[in-house]
C-alpha cells in the first residue's frame, strides 16, 4: 500500500474538470427559474391532457411523463435557494412573452382527435428545446463550482432523452397517412416559429447563440445570456 | 385546453362503454350482481369474494376490470388536478394566466401539485398492472362496462374536495378492494395476482396518506372548508358503499381493511363511521331484496289464485 503521508496531487490526474464557466450565480439562477416555469407548464399540460386522449397507451405515457417533469420542476425549485434566491417563486417565470405564447399555443389542442398535435408540441418541439438548453448549460457551466446543477442536469437529460424517444415512437405509430404527416408538420412549424421568437427555454442565448431574428425577446434577457 | 374537464367528455377508445352505477352493479357477473344474491343461500351468510364462491371467476374478473377502469379515471383525475389550479405564490400560473381560478379564487401549494403528478405516475402504473392482470385472468378490455363516478369526484372546483372525495374516499375503497383481491390471490394459489395487488396496495396507502395530510394542512385555518370536504367524503363513501358491497360483514364481498386504513391516516372514529355507513348500505340492500322477494311471492300467489 502507498505511504498515506506522502503528498498527493489534490486533483487526480484523470480529473479534467475546469473551474471557469460561462455563468455567474445570477445567470445560473435566472436560467433555472426559466427551467422551473417551463417544466411546470409541461407537467401541467401533460396531466391535463390525460383525460382528453382516447388512446390508452398514450394516456399511460402522458401520466408517467407528467411526473417526470414535475420532478424536474421540483429539482430546479430546490436549487434556486442554493443560488442565493431565497424566494424561488420570484424567479419562477417565463423567459419572455413569446415563451408564454408558445405554451398557450402548445396547450391549445384539446379534442380527442388531436392527439397528434398534442404529442407534436411536446415531443417534437418543447422537449427537443429542453434537451438543447440543458445540454448547453451542462457543457458550459463551471464543472466544479456548479456541480450540483450539473448533477441535476444529468438526471434530467436522461429523462428528457427517454421521453423524447417514447413520444416520437408514439407519434410514428399514430401517423398513418400523408395527410397526417402534413398535420403534424404544419403544427410543428407553427410552434417552432413561436419557439424561435422566444429564443429557447431560457430565452435568447438558451444554446449560446443570439438569433438576430428574435423579435419579442427582452433586451435584458439578451444581455444576460450565456453567449457573452 | 379548458380548466375543469367534464366527465361526459372523458376520452375512450371504442372498446369501452359507459353505464351508471346502478346498471354496473346490476350486471349479474359482478360481485353484487344477481348471481351474488342467488348463490348466497349456498354459502350461508358469507358473501366475501373467495375462490370457493360459485361465481368466483366472473366476480373476480369483473372486479379486476372495475379496478382497471377505476385506475384510468384516477390517473385522469390526478392529471387534472395538476392542470386545473394555479400554484399559490407563483403569479400567472392559473387558468388563462390568472393568479388563481378567476371564478373560485382557488390555488394549491406547489408541493401538492407535485404529489398529484406523482400520483398520476402511480395510477399509470396501476393501469399497466391491471390491464396485464385482466389479461392474465382471461378478460378483454371492455368486457365489462365502466361507470365514471370516480372521475366525477375529481371534478370539483375546490381542490380540497378532490382530495377528500378521491384520495380519502375512493383511494380508501381501493385499499379495501386490493386487500380483498390480495387475499383472493393467496387463497386461490395465484402468487402473480397476490404479488401485484400487494404492490398496488402499498401505493394506495401512500395516496390516502397524501390526501389525509394535505386535507389537514390546506384547511388548517379554515374549519368550514374542512367540514365541507369531510361531508363530501362521506357522500362519496356512502355512494361507494352502494348495495353493501364493502363492509366489515362477511355478507359483503369486500372487507374493510382497517389496519391499512390506519396506516393511511384514518382515525379510529373515521373507520368506525365508514363501517357504519357500509353496514347501513348492506342492510338497505338486504331489506330491499327481501321486499322484492315478498312482492314476487305475493304476485305469484295472486297469479296462481287467478289461474
Amino acid at each position: 500500500m502507498a505511504d498515506p503521508y506522502k503528498p498527493r496531487a489534490p486533483i487526480a490526474p484523470w480529473d479534467r474538470r475546469e473551474l471557469p464557466g460561462l455563468f455567474d450565480v445570477e445567470e445560473s439562477a435566472r436560467r433555472i427559474g426559466n427551467y422551473t416555469w417551463a417544466e411546470m407548464k409541461l407537467f401541467e399540460a401533460l396531466g391535463g391532457w390525460v383525460a382528453t386522449v382516447p388512446e390508452l397507451d398514450v394516456k399511460m405515457r402522458l401520466g408517467t411523463h407528467c411526473y417526470k417533469h414535475a420532478w424536474h420542476a421540483e429539482l430546479w425549485h430546490k436549487r434556486l435557494p442554493e443560488l442565493r434566491e431565497m424566494n424561488p417563486d420570484r424567479l419562477t417565470e417565463p423567459a419572455n412573452d413569446a415563451m408564454v405564447q408558445f405554451v398557450e399555443a402548445m396547450t391549445e389542442p384539446e379534442a380527442p382527435e388531436l392527439t397528434i398535435e398534442k404529442l407534436v408540441g411536446v415531443y417534437r418541439v418543447f422537449i427537443p428545446h429542453f434537451v438543447a438548453a440543458y445540454t448547453f448549460h451542462k457543457n458550459n457551466t463551471s464543472q466544479i463550482t456548479d456541480a450540483p446543477t450539473i448533477r441535476s442536469l444529468q438526471f434530467i437529460l436522461q429523462d428528457e432523452h427517454d421521453d423524447w424517444r417514447e413520444g416520437e415512437m408514439l407519434l410514428q405509430s399514430l401517423i398513418e397517412t400523408p395527410e397526417e404527416v402534413d398535420r403534424a408538420t404544419a403544427h410543428q412549424a407553427r410552434l417552432q416559429k413561436l419557439m424561435l421568437q422566444a429564443g429557447g427555454i431560457a430565452g435568447p442565448g438558451s444554446i449560446g447563440m443570439n438569433p438576430t431574428t428574435s423579435a419579442s425577446a427582452t433586451a435584458g434577457a439578451t444581455n444576460r445570456n450565456g453567449g457573452h | 385546453m379548458r380548466t375543469y374537464f367534464p366527465v361526459e367528455e372523458l376520452a375512450r377508445d371504442e372498446r369501452f362503454s359507459k353505464v351508471n352505477m346502478r346498471e354496473r352493479m346490476a350486471d349479474p357477473r359482478t360481485l353484487a350482481g344477481d348471481s351474488a344474491t342467488t348463490t348466497r343461500k349456498s354459502r350461508g351468510n358469507n358473501n366475501r369474494l373467495v375462490p370457493s364462491r360459485r361465481d368466483a371467476t366472473d366476480a373476480a374478473r369483473a372486479l379486476m376490470h372495475g379496478i382497471f377502469v377505476g385506475e384510468i379515471q384516477a390517473l385522469e383525475g390526478a392529471g387534472r388536478t395538476c392542470h386545473d389550479f394555479a400554484v399559490s405564490n407563483v403569479p400567472g400560473t392559473g387558468p388563462s394566466g390568472a393568479d388563481s381560478d378567476p371564478t373560485t379564487g382557488n390555488t394549491v401549494p406547489f408541493a401538492l401539485k407535485l404529489d398529484m403528478a406523482r400520483q398520476a405516475w402511480d395510477e399509470a402504473r396501476h393501469v399497466e398492472i391491471s390491464v396485464k392482470l385482466s389479461d392474465w385472468m382471461g378478460t378483454e378490455i371492455g368486457q365489462f362496462a365502466e361507470n365514471t363516478v370516480l372521475f366525477e369526484a375529481a371534478c370539483s372546483t375546490d381542490p380540497v374536495l378532490r382530495l377528500a372525495g378521491v384520495n380519502r374516499a375512493l383511494e380508501g375503497l381501493a385499499i379495501d378492494v386490493f386487500t380483498t383481491m390480495k387475499d383472493f390471490g393467496d387463497l386461490a394459489g395465484d402468487p402473480y395476482l397476490e404479488f401485484c395487488e400487494d404492490w398496488m396496495l402499498a401505493d394506495e396507502v401512500t395516496h390516502v396518506k397524501m390526501g389525509s395530510d394535505w386535507l389537514r394542512k390546506v384547511t388548517e385555518n379554515d374549519p368550514d372548508r374542512r367540514k365541507k370536504a369531510l361531508d363530501f367524503q362521506n357522500v362519496v363513501d356512502k355512494l361507494f358503499s352502494y348495495g353493501g358491497t364493502r363492509s366489515d360483514s362477511e355478507e359483503s364481498p369486500i372487507g374493510l381493511a382497517r389496519r391499512f386504513r390506519e396506516l393511511a391516516g384514518f382515525s379510529d372514529a373515521e373507520v368506525a363511521d365508514i363501517a357504519a355507513v357500509s353496514l347501513a348500505a348492506l342492510d338497505e340492500r338486504k331489506s330491499s331484496v327481501a321486499k322484492m322477494r315478498d312482492q314476487a311471492v305475493t304476485e305469484m300467489a295472486d297469479q296462481l289464485g287467478t289461474a
